[in-house]
């Protein structure tokens, strides 16, 4: 099951109004690539991973990408939440402040509303590690991409503290599949 | 478990991916670790702003 | 707008976040290293330091979680929630 600790995982500090900002932030929140289609993604692919190691895995780092989704989301609102309808129009966020108002929504930068099929799950341990491997490669691009284009210096370090964690659960997948991988290979032989 | 043995004895075999298993070595302090968004130097790969990289972003070493 | 958390909270929660990363990483590490002696004793520190500051934190500023206790009324429900606070002011 699931508690939830009320803190940020990492402390946002956001400097400046900026509604076009928000709105490129918001492809970590609803995107093929970011937190939300990582924790869905990891979690869904729980009960079919064998080893220990392999469920633990899974279930925590699902568990910090929605810990990651809710400090996306807490960027997103920030950068919106003194934005006076004058400097919200014009920018590409005026689209979703006419459906959502400020409130962040799971889409895209594009506005491409979230889905399942953003992620995969085959019931194949070795297919989904290295699914995950590539989600977290994808992920840390996006972060590159958009540590880039963000000119808020609190944003920027809180897009850093992220692309890290991708760098790290890259490394922890890495040595799940090694684990999954040597335990096949033992059942290989009778 | 002997992650050494996993790395030095293994044979590798074709058609498959290999990521090394991280040794624990030192840490950073906690405060220092939040900030840097990892506990553990080895795992430390900040962003690189290089305009002159072909992927035109950045990227970690 | 109740952002507004004083300097002496602010310092205990950011301590507490930082043991709470600390023993995020130990908890991935130990995941996929579960033999690792080194690394359960500093999550073991980690562990041990981290529910000593959440002792202190939640005693005078309430949960944190829902399955701790509370005064009446029920704390826990208290501003600032986190994505409104204001780390720097």
């Amino acid at each position: 099951m699931w508690i939830y600790e009320k803190k940020l995982q990492y402390p946002v500090r956001v400097y400046s109004t900026n509604p076009a900002l928000a709105q490129m932030i918001l492809e970590q929140f609803g995107g093929a690539d970011g937190e939300l289609s990582a924790g869905i993604r990891y979690l869904t692919q729980r009960w079919t991973m064998p080893t220990n190691e392999g469920k633990a895995i899974l279930t925590d780092i699902g568990t910090e990408e929605l810990a990651h989704w809710e400090i996306i989301g807490t960027i997103v609102w920030k950068l919106v939440k003194d934005a006076s309808p004058e400097q919200i129009k014009g920018t590409p966020f005026e689209a979703h402040f006419v459906n959502h108002g400020k409130s962040p929504f799971p889409h895209d930068a594009s506005g491409v509303p979230w889905t399942a099929s953003y992620i995969n799950s085959k019931g194949d341990p070795i297919a989904d590690l290295h699914e995950d491997m590539a989600a977290e490669q994808k992920a840390r691009a996006t972060y590159d991409w958009l540590i880039s284009i963000s000119d808020d210096p609190g944003v920027t370090d809180a897009l850093r503290f992220l692309r890290e964690r991708e760098i790290v659960h890259f490394q922890r997948f890495g040595e799940a599949l090694r684990i999954v991988q040597e335990e096949m290979d033992k059942k290989k032989y009778y | 478990m002997d992650y050494g043995y996993y790395d030095r004895n293994r044979r590798m075999e074709l058609a498959r991916a290999y990521v090394p298993f991280q040794r624990l070595k030192q840490v950073y302090d906690p405060k220092e670790a939040l900030m840097k968004g990892t506990l553990f130097p080895e795992l430390y790969m900040p962003y690189k702003k290089d305009w002159e990289d072909v992927k035109g972003g950045g990227y970690y070493e | 707008m109740s952002n507004y958390m004083d300097r002496e909270q602010k310092n205990l929660l950011l301590e507490i976040m930082e043991y709470s990363f600390a023993l995020v990483e130990t908890n991935l590490y130990l995941d996929t290293h579960p033999s690792d002696e080194g690394a359960l004793k500093l999550h073991n520190a980690y562990s041990q330091r981290y529910q000593e500051l959440l002792s202190i934190y939640e005693a005078k500023y309430g949960p944190l979680r829902y399955t701790q206790m509370s005064g009446c009324p029920w704390a826990y429900i208290n501003d600032p929630w986190p994505w409104e606070i204001d780390f720097d002011n």
